[in-house]
């Protein structure tokens, strides 16, 4: 009897630990259903107050869930969007056919532009997803109608601007031109000095107009419009030419010690690379006045890029002013008494070249010994 | 006597430009627009054509291309001469068949007449 009552008593106390291990576990079950009610909420409330149209897709690309920004996008209702598949989506007022097409080609998309009709353009991306279960894609859209808007008025603008800027300019310089050759009758030398005077100063404005529009083109960001494989060799050598005339006029001694074997090509933008060497080499000849004026350019190959080199003899940058020496209309405070021509873009619009290259632009320089500019362009983009 | 034929809207550049090309011993022959432009290109069966872009009416890429897909005159060269002078401007303009692209700021007036001798030639 007393083994019994024994018994009885040790099974209620195993019961009890069960009851409360049970209740343990309860507790932590309705904490972990907390929990991911709350994942739940914050989830649900990032996707409803996302700007751009989220649709997340099951793996037979049936939509799921989709973020309110979808139905604007769309011009459709949820009710007409949720539970079909993605394929099947339509619109009464879109042609909703170029953006299905993507999807339909490729899992993985990566901010691709898909015009919808003339005032709509969409940039879409998608992922798929692999949660062991869960398998399914993420799609992402964002409307960049208003942004291309924006940057096509900003380049018809450029192109009007520089155009009607250009157009008298032009008849100045062709008027002064015929003029000082003598087409319309002979000038004494007193004229002829004043209207070449005029003839520089047109042209200095003539040139601002095309470091402004490069700038601008910069700045849009579709800058490198033409890659090719090309010799770096050439690019300076045509360079050098275009510069015969002013290097003859500044008699200044410029060399371009060519290595003895020709280096690899390089992808480069001619018309933007040419454009970086004249900025460089116009900025050495500018600068280098003495009569024992010295540029020399070089080339040099490292193990996966291509170093270009010239170095001047000229008046050099002060020290203090060695960090802000590529900010847009930047100029060294010893060369703008000297020197009055220069709009402060060359060195931008330079360094902005090199880098689209994916190269780098750096520089030497000491007051009064001269300077050194370097940039790298690496053989693998 | 070779013919030039100029196409360019703005009175001055279009008389400047004649009289260089007159002073030189070219018939220079003038069109103020588009329209006048392919009319005189099939009139006057000039040797060489220099052509601005923006023009009143057609502009100079149409008048390019209808030019090249005229048979009866489409081997008259064409000189754009325009003060547009973006990448996509000037591979568009070779694309329809110019000869070259001569942005008018950055030419003087000999300088135009250097390119249309060496067209010529």
């Amino acid at each position: 009897m007393e083994n019994l009552d024994q018994e009885i008593e040790k099974k209620e106390q195993e019961l009890r630990k069960i009851r409360s291990a049970f209740l343990n576990i309860l507790e932590d079950t309705e904490e972990a259903k907390n929990q991911a009610i709350e994942e739940r909420n914050k989830t649900l409330a990032i996707i409803n107050n996302f700007s751009d149209g989220l649709l997340v897709l099951d793996n037979e690309n049936t939509v799921e869930l989709i973020s309110p920004s979808v139905e604007i996008l769309l011009k459709q209702d949820e009710d007409n969007i949720l539970g079909k598949s993605v394929f099947k989506l339509s619109s009464k007022e879109l042609n909703l056919r170029p953006l299905i097409d993507v999807l339909k080609k490729k899992k993985e998309i990566y901010r691709k532009e898909i015009e919808i009709d003339g005032n709509l353009l969409l940039e879409v991306s998608s992922s798929s997803f692999d949660f062991g279960e869960k398998k399914g894609t993420l799609v992402i859209i964002h409307d960049v109608s208003r942004d291309r808007l924006v940057e096509k008025m900003k380049t018809e603008f450029v192109s009007i601007a520089a155009h009607q800027l250009r157009t008298p300019l032009s008849a100045i310089k062709w008027s002064l031109k015929m003029i000082l050759d003598g087409d319309v009758g002979k000038i004494n030398p007193e004229q002829k000095d004043l209207l070449e005077k005029t003839y520089y100063s047109n042209e200095r404005m003539i040139g601002l107009i095309n470091d402004l529009l490069n700038v601008t083109r910069i700045e849009e960001g579709r800058f490198l419009y033409k890659p090719e494989k090309m010799q770096l060799e050439g690019v300076i050598v045509n360079a050098l030419q275009d510069f015969e005339e002013t290097i003859k006029m500044k008699k200044v001694n410029v060399r371009f010690e060519k290595l003895k074997k020709l280096l690899p090509p390089v992808i480069i933008d001619e018309e933007k690379m040419s454009l970086a060497i004249h900025n460089l080499l116009d900025n050495a000849l500018k600068y280098t006045v003495s009569e024992k004026g010295e540029i020399a350019i070089s080339l040099e190959e490292k193990e996966d890029s291509i170093i270009f080199k010239i170095k001047d003899n000229g008046v050099g940058i002060p020290k203090n002013q060695h960090q802000r020496i590529f900010t847009k209309f930047f100029r060294g405070d010893n060369v703008i008494r000297m020197e009055t021509e220069g709009s402060g873009l060359g060195l931008y619009t330079t360094k902005n070249i090199i880098e689209s290259h994916k190269g780098k632009i750096w520089f030497e320089s000491d007051e009064g010994k001269g300077t050194t500019f370097y940039f790298s362009l690496p053989y693998k983009v | 006597m070779k013919k030039i034929l100029i196409i360019e809207d703005d009175k001055f550049l279009r008389e400047l430009l004649g009289k260089k090309l007159s002073s030189l011993g070219y018939n220079a022959v003038l069109a103020v627009d588009g329209e006048e432009g392919i009319e005189k290109i099939k009139s006057e069966t000039p040797d060489i054509v220099l052509l601005d872009l923006i023009l009143p009416g057609i502009n100079g890429f149409e008048v390019l291309e209808k030019a090249k897909k005229d048979p009866a005159i489409n081997e008259v060269p064409i000189i754009i001469l325009s003060n547009l002078g973006q990448s996509e401007d000037i591979e568009k303009g070779l694309r329809l068949g110019a000869k070259d692209f001569l942005v008018k700021a950055h030419f003087t007036p000999q300088e135009i007449v250097n390119k249309i001798q060496m067209f010529l030639n």
